[in-house]
């Protein structure tokens, strides 16, 4: 506990000296949260619809850091230690390397809940967001979109053979995702066949999801997303652990 | 005498090089073991099979009585380990990569008093990265020193260093042995084996061709310089074929 405890704040100091995390999980989110809040005000999501577009854009906005750190920091940093030999420099220590990846899902989980709660705060305190569904409902949904876009990170990070690797596949993951999932673009203003692209990418399975949940409107429908996002987080972490190399 | 490290007849090939063959060491407690030979010759695989990071075709290891691949997290609570190059995390500081590897470990020296013995006690707060080669190397010294091992691998380990370094190394290194401390190194320097190792083994295409003390590499050969007789132990097969 003590090896964990002090590598976490080691290795989440190294993060923040690192700065990208920072803007692109903490800063990022919130900055499109003030333009939704800016461009659609208080305006319905659609004509006749009872809540506004702002509390259906919540739980889209809310997933930027997830994916940042998920498909983004997770592969690089495991890709990069590995490369660097770090890995390497654990295993004849009395930790296992795990102990490591570990701290660093628990590293990017942090950025992901202090982004929650920062978008959260920008909605409800400048704009007059109210989360209508429940909150243990949404937070559920939050750790399942979560463990899945950090499970496919792991996957990548894990089996990339090289850091060059690792960052193409990262960026090939992470910008479609980041704007076609729904994350900053809104979903709903994309057109049709954009949409049904959009469908593919399992972030926008997950922020479906986080939109019913948000809005309290959890029907039967979710129960596709919610398997698709399970089993692909079973798979991934399957496969990531089944064929992580060390060196 | 207790035996520390005992390895017999370790082997280990990558695709068709033969890196590491039929090899047997056996070191005593607070004794200072030599792996010599030139580059390329299997001391960095030898040492990376005997620590089970590489796995060995064939041949067992033991280090305290412990198979370092099965009983790998008991056993290096007591073994410290220098690699040949420096891993490091990006930005971090010296204080910190200290704190870190102290805290894996569940007694463990003082890294503070270890810094001050290596000359770098002043650097605390630097990043490893801006750190000289020399300084590096010393660093990574005392990060295989922070567990208060019984057994200690050094991959070169002056390299880089300095000769006012080398010789506080030395010192210190001796003090250590003298407490009890076993020690597996290879090094380039000749003047650094003859005054530390009490054993030495000298490779060659991955084979022992001598082991023994440094006196009797001397005895055995031509030359009466031990660097002239290593060399002549390295080059020896070379001279015997070109003959033929």
């Amino acid at each position: 506990m003590r090896a964990f405890s002090t590598m976490f704040k080691t290795e989440l100091k190294l993060s923040l000296r690192g700065m990208d995390m920072f803007i692109f999980a903490i800063c990022m989110p919130v900055v499109v949260m003030v333009i939704l809040g800016i461009i659609y005000a208080n305006k319905p999501a659609f004509d006749g619809a009872e809540y506004t577009f702002l509390a259906q854009s919540f739980g889209a906005v809310a997933t930027i850091a997830i994916c940042a750190g998920g498909v983004m920091g997770l592969p690089l940093v495991i890709s990069d230690y590995r490369n660097k030999k770090i890995l390497k420099r654990f295993m004849v220590t009395p930790t296992s390397p795990a102990l490591i990846l570990a701290v660093q899902v628990a590293i990017y989980g942090l950025y992901s809940i202090a982004s929650l709660i920062l978008v959260y705060a920008t909605a409800t305190l400048f704009f007059g967001y109210q989360l209508s569904g429940s909150w243990p409902c949404f937070c559920g949904t939050y750790l399942l979109v979560m463990l899945s876009m950090f499970s496919i990170g792991l996957l990548v990070g894990g089996v990339a053979p090289n850091i060059k690797t690792a960052s193409v596949l990262a960026s090939v993951l992470y910008f479609p995702m980041l704007i076609f999932s729904g994350a900053t673009l809104p979903y709903e203003v994309m057109p049709a066949a954009l949409q049904k692209v959009s469908d593919i990418l399992p972030l926008t399975q997950g922020i479906k999801l986080l939109k019913s949940a948000s809005l309290g409107l959890l029907t039967d429908s979710v129960l596709v997303p919610v398997a698709v996002l399970t089993v692909l987080a079973v798979v991934c972490i399957s496969i990531s652990i089944r064929f992580f190399k060390w060196e | 005498m207790e035996i520390t490290v005992k390895v017999e007849k370790l082997s280990k090939s990558y695709a068709h090089i033969q890196a590491v063959e039929n090899l047997d060491i056996s070191i005593c407690r607070g004794e200072v073991f030599g792996l010599l030979g030139a580059n390329g010759a299997g001391k960095s695989t030898a040492i990376e099979c005997i620590l089970g990071t590489k796995k060995q075709d064939s041949g067992t290891v033991s280090i305290l009585g412990m198979n370092p691949r099965t009983d790998r997290k008991k056993l290096f609570e007591k073994v410290g380990v220098q690699f040949q190059e420096a891993n490091y995390q990006d930005k971090i500081t010296v204080a910190e990569l200290c704190e870190v590897t102290q805290a894996l470990y569940k007694t463990s020296s003082c890294y503070a008093d270890l810094l001050k013995r290596f000359g770098l006690a002043d650097k605390l707060k630097s990043q490893v990265s801006e750190l000289s080669g020399g300084q590096k190397q010393r660093l990574f010294i005392v990060l295989a020193l922070i567990p208060d091992p019984e057994v200690v691998f050094l991959d070169e380990l002056t390299t880089g260093l300095d000769a006012r370094a080398r010789r506080d190394v030395w010192k210190c290194l001796s003090d250590l042995k003298a407490k009890g401390l076993t020690i597996l190194l290879t090094s380039h320097f000749m003047d650094e084996v003859e005054e530390l190792c009490d054993k030495i083994m000298i490779l060659k295409n991955g084979k022992s061709v001598f082991c023994g003390t440094v006196q009797e590499v001397i005895t055995s050969g031509p030359y009466e310089k031990f660097e002239d007789a290593y060399l002549w132990y390295t080059d020896k097969e070379d001279k015997e074929n070109e003959g033929i």
